[in-house]
Formats: structure tokens, sequence, C-alpha cells
């Protein structure tokens, strides 16, 4: 086992070919079906990378609500003896957030308006959960990249950070 | 629109995965992302002090905090906030702060939050007669952290000791022998004054960087780490070597300490770099814990103005053809008075081709040719099952499409996104392969058209 598939096992990580291969993705959803803005998201809460116009709140916290919501319904469908929901659906009277997994690490959050609808999206993004699904195999069977890896003194120097912060 | 989903032999199983501390490197983005929860009983201040940090973290470097609780202030879900470090080491440092409601009613509640948790803060109550909720939920934490195949022992774990100023609260000494046993490292606290609050903050995050660190360590082989120690073997032992690497407060194990020293002892520095002379504790009293106020100015170091600055300024596809006049268009009636039937969007022409590409696909990993054929078989089932969903859906759905593709029409590359050199195969995009199914549509319908026509000319004649 390679030092790139430890780093990957022990953390979530991504690399710059890793982000183009999937903002590629996301980039040809959006054209196709329509939506405002589709985020990457782990399972923990934090972001991967997000495409298409801005929302007016916090990116974070829709990342981490989302996947909040998520773990909610998987909740559910455990105790009614399902795996998990696949797709979550919130729709509002302008805005609404349609909720895809990717694998067992990701998800896929898209925020659409009237300039497309649910049928639209969740068409398109069953197809983009299942290459995106298809990317994250395959990179993390990848060597590394080259970006490096973090700084020696990268702990040190985030703690005298944080120091400073407070 | 074919899928072809491959299965990896290499690929981790979900539980394995579940197993790994999920520190996210985003080395693209330059990013790294923390998660940082707070754990006790109900009302024993673990959102007080989430609040607090929020109050006093200064605006640039703190994100909003969103609160599910109910009427009565109780949490319901979570509470949430980022709190950016800003750019450390040429990586932007980011910790995600987590409270989890505390009543036992909650309990599946809690779990959920503590998926991919990094770091933890048990927030332990000390008013009289709460010792035995705060040993339940240290145990409700032990129960949920192995749900995930994750142990307490193994996690960054710190403890603070709140309501100190409570009349009768509970001794230190009582505390530290039935909620810390494996002695790690302990703070009190007035989280309603913030006395307390950040010590304990720093301290966590310093175990859950020095943590991060060290497995990186291990795989770059940068000596960081000693030599066969598993990634959160010691979490004491991170604790101390974090301690030593910061100027944070970090006390050491119960177990290694002497006597427990408490109450204030005089003129303790108002920074944090006050925690030289607290080796030999194993609580740090809040006359020592190196509070002070927020600077009322940010400070140089503090990153982007905002969170929502911060991400770059992207131009997707969907602007670009936005600006351009041909975002999707609502339903519309095709000019030609052709208007698409809901099955044809599957129409096979795309997927056709897909097949044979299979085997072309750059495989590194030579046991993946043995599991190709079941691939190919699954990718075409998928299709299958694909081809009656958007009959499912609304016809209005595919009247979208029928409407969108005209204007969008385009020749095959013209997809307005760069193509990525790094892609393994020029797949056909879905774009294309809709182009050509529309334009054989259209050739249909205009023989139809001219046929129609001729035979009603030549019914005149």
């Amino acid at each position: 086992m390679t030092k790139d598939h430890k780093l990957r096992e022990a953390h979530l990580c991504f690399y710059e070919k890793d982000i183009a291969e999937i903002d590629q993705e996301l980039d040809g959803f959006l054209e196709l079906s329509g939506a405002r803005c589709a985020l990457l998201v782990d399972r923990s809460g934090h972001m991967v990378t997000r495409r298409g116009t801005s929302l007016d709140g916090s990116l974070e916290s829709v990342a981490a609500l989302a996947a909040g919501s998520f773990s909610a319904t998987r909740e559910m469908a455990r105790l009614l003896g399902e795996g998990e929901f696949n797709h979550l659906f919130h729709q509002g009277s302008r805005e609404s957030i349609q909720i895809s997994a990717v694998g067992d690490r990701s998800l896929f959050v898209i925020v659409f308006d009237d300039h497309s609808n649910l049928g639209l999206v969740r068409f398109y993004a069953e197809e983009s959960s299942a290459r995106l699904k298809e990317i994250f195999a395959s990179i993390s069977l990848q060597e590394d990249k080259g970006d490096g890896g973090l700084s020696d003194d990268f702990s040190s120097k985030a703690t005298a950070a944080l120091d400073e912060l407070f | 629109m074919a899928l072809a989903v491959k299965y990896h032999p290499g690929t981790k199983s979900p539980k394995s995965l579940e197993r790994a501390d999920m520190v996210q490197i985003n080395f693209a983005k330059k990013q790294v992302n923390a998660k940082v929860v707070y754990y006790g009983p109900g009302m024993s201040g673990k959102t007080t002090n989430l609040e607090v940090i929020h109050q006093r973290a200064p605006e640039g470097n703190r994100g909003e905090l969103t609160s599910i609780s109910t009427e009565g202030d109780r949490t319901l879900f979570f509470d949430f906030m980022p709190l950016d470090l800003g750019t450390v080491a040429g990586m932007r440092t980011c910790f995600q702060i987590y409270t989890v409601p505390g009543q036992v009613y909650y309990s599946s509640t809690r779990k959920l939050v503590l998926q991919g948790v990094d770091g933890l803060i048990f927030v332990a109550d000390s008013s009289p007669n709460m010792m035995e909720e705060n040993l339940e939920s240290l145990r409700d934490l032990a129960e949920n952290l192995a749900e995930y195949g994750r142990s307490i022992e193994d996690m960054p774990l710190v403890i603070q000791y709140n309501k100190r100023d409570v009349p009768g609260a509970l001794s230190i000494d009582e505390l530290e022998e039935k909620l810390n046993p494996t002695g790690v490292p302990a703070f009190e606290a007035i989280a309603n004054t913030g006395q307390g609050v950040f010590p304990t903050l720093k301290a966590v995050a310093a175990s859950v960087l020095d943590s991060l660190h060290r497995q990186q360590g291990e795989v770059t082989g940068s000596g960081t780490c000693r030599e066969g120690a598993e990634p959160g073997d010691e979490p004491q032992a991170a604790g101390q070597q974090a301690a030593s690497a910061s100027s944070t407060p970090m006390p050491v194990s119960a177990h290694e300490a002497p006597a427990h020293e408490h109450g204030p002892t005089s003129s303790a520095s108002p920074t944090a770099g006050d925690g030289s002379s607290e080796a030999a504790r194993p609580t740090i009293p809040m006359s020592q814990t190196g509070f002070h106020e927020a600077p009322s100015v940010p400070i140089s170091q503090a990153g982007p103005a905002g969170v929502e600055e911060e991400v770059p300024p992207v131009t997707s596809a969907s602007e670009e053809v936005s600006s351009q006049g041909l975002r999707m268009a609502p339903p519309q009636v095709a000019s030609s008075g052709l208007q698409m039937k809901a099955s044809e969007p599957v129409n096979p022409p795309a997927p056709a081709p897909q097949a044979p590409q299979a085997p072309q696909a750059p495989q590194p990993t030579h046991p993946v040719s043995q599991v190709q054929q079941p691939v190919a078989q699954s990718a075409v089932q998928t299709r299958t099952r694909r081809a009656k969903r958007p009959a499912q859906a609304a016809a209005s759905t595919m009247e979208v499409e029928a409407g969108a593709t005209a204007p969008k029409r385009r020749a095959p590359n013209s997809r307005s996104f760069p193509s990525s050199p790094a892609m393994p195969e020029a797949r056909p995009t879905p774009k294309a392969k809709r182009n050509a199914m529309v334009t054989g549509v259209i050739i249909v319908a205009s023989v139809l058209i001219g046929a129609i026509l001729g035979s009603f000319v030549l019914s005149i004649l």
C-alpha cells in the first residue's frame, strides 16, 4: 500500500486532479439540469467542492445541515428496515434542495429554482451520482499527484494561529 | 447516458470507511477541515460554550452560528459554527464546531452528529447531584462512538468541568476520579462568563491537529510519530505532544501527575502562554486557564472577510450558458410542432457505443479486467431500469427537455466547460447524445411530412 493510499484511508483527501474531475462532472450536471448550484459534501458535513451560482447563506452551514438532514433520514430508514434513503428532497416556494447519496462517504446537494424541476434534476442527479461514485472509486486507487502533504510545522503553526485568535 | 459503475476490488468496505478519521484535506482548494463536537449531559453548557466562541471570535474568522433548538433553548439536533483559523502553512484551516442535544431521549441524534468527528470536548456539569448524568452521558458517548467502530480512548478528547460557580459544586478530585480515569486533559470553566471556554477549545484543537500531523507523519515518514504506533493509539501522548508544540495549556494525565492543585494560584499570565507552569496539574483551574477577552480588532492573520467570500468565484458552465441566453428554458412547445414523447429521451442512440468502450478504458489494476463483464451487464441493466424513469416522471419534464434542447443544440464538442486533459477517455457527453437523438427525430419527422405533403399533392392532381 503506497503512502498515498494510507493518507486517503486515514483522511478524506482530495487532490487537484480529483477536484478537476468532480468539478467537470458537476458543471455538466448543472448545464443539463438547469439547477442553480451543486455541492459535493462529505458525510461529516464538510464541503468538498461546489459549482454554480452562489447562495445567499453560508455554504458551510448548508453543507453541515444537509449532511445532518441526510443522516437523520438514514436513521429513519434504518428504523423502517431500509438501508438508507438514497434521495432527499426539500421543496420551497422558490428554491428547492435535492440531496443524493454518492457512495459511502459523500453527498450530492443540488439547489434549484423554477428554471428547472424535480424530475429533470433527479434524472440527471442519479446519473451524475453514479459517475461521481465511479470517480471516487478510481481516485481512491490512484497514486500521489505530487501535491505534497501538510508541512512539518503545520500543527504547531495552526495551534499558534488559534492562540492568536483568542 | 450509460452508466458504467465499476466495483474495484480494492475499494474499502463501508465499515472501514466509518472507522477512518475524517479530517478532510483538500489539496486542490488548499483547505483542511476538522470536526469538533461538544458532548455532555443536558443543560451542562455545551451550547453556551459555542455561543461564547461565536461572540468573541473575530468577525472574519467565525461563520454563522446555526442552532436547531426548541423554543426552550434546548438543542434539538445540533448547533454548528465554522471557525476559520486562516491560512496556516499554506492551507486554509477550518474547524467545524458542533454541539449535541444532551437529553437522554436524543441518543440517536447525538450519534448522528458524531459521524466523522475528529475531536471531542466532554462538558461535565459540576452541579451537585449531576454525577450520575455525567457518567450516563460519558457511557452514551462511548457507546455511540463504538457504533462507528471507534473508541473513546483513541479520540482526541478534552474534558471541561463547567459550572464551577454553582454552590456546592462537586469537587474536582471527585469529578476527576469518576469521569477522567484515563487522565485526558481537563479544564475548569464557567461557560456563561466565558471562563475556561477558550483553553478547552485550544486544547482539543491542538490535540486534533497533532493527531492529524502524526498520521500524516506516519504516512510520509516525516518522523513525527513513533514507529509502529497506530493513529490515535495514544491520545494522551498526542495531547502532550501538542502541548509541547504550542503555547496552549495542556495538562498531563492524572495518573502521571502529582496531586491536583485546586484553587486559584497567583498571577497567571492572562495570555494563552501561561501553560508553561501547568505541566504538573491534571486540571487547569480557571484562574490559570488563560482566558482573556477576544481582541476587538481582527488580527492580522485573520482569513478572508467571510466564509462566503472565501469560495473562489466560480463561473460554472451553467452561468456561462445563462449569460449567453442559452439556459434551459421552462416548458415550451417546440416551434416545429414536434413534441418529444416521454419515451424518446431514453432512446438507445446514446448508450449503444458505451459498452465497447469499457474494455478500452485504461485500468491500472489487473483484477479490474476480471470484473469487466459483470460491470458491462450491470450497466445495461441500469440503463434499462433507468429508461422507464422519465416516463414515470411527469410528461412536463420531457417537454422541458424538448424545449430546452432546441436552443442548446450545438456542435457535439461544444460543451462549454473545458474538457479535462486528465480524463482517461473522451466519453460522449449526455448533450451530444441528446443532440444526436433530436437530429434523428427531426429527420424522421421531415420525411413523414414530405410524404404527407406528397400524397396530398398527388391526391389534388
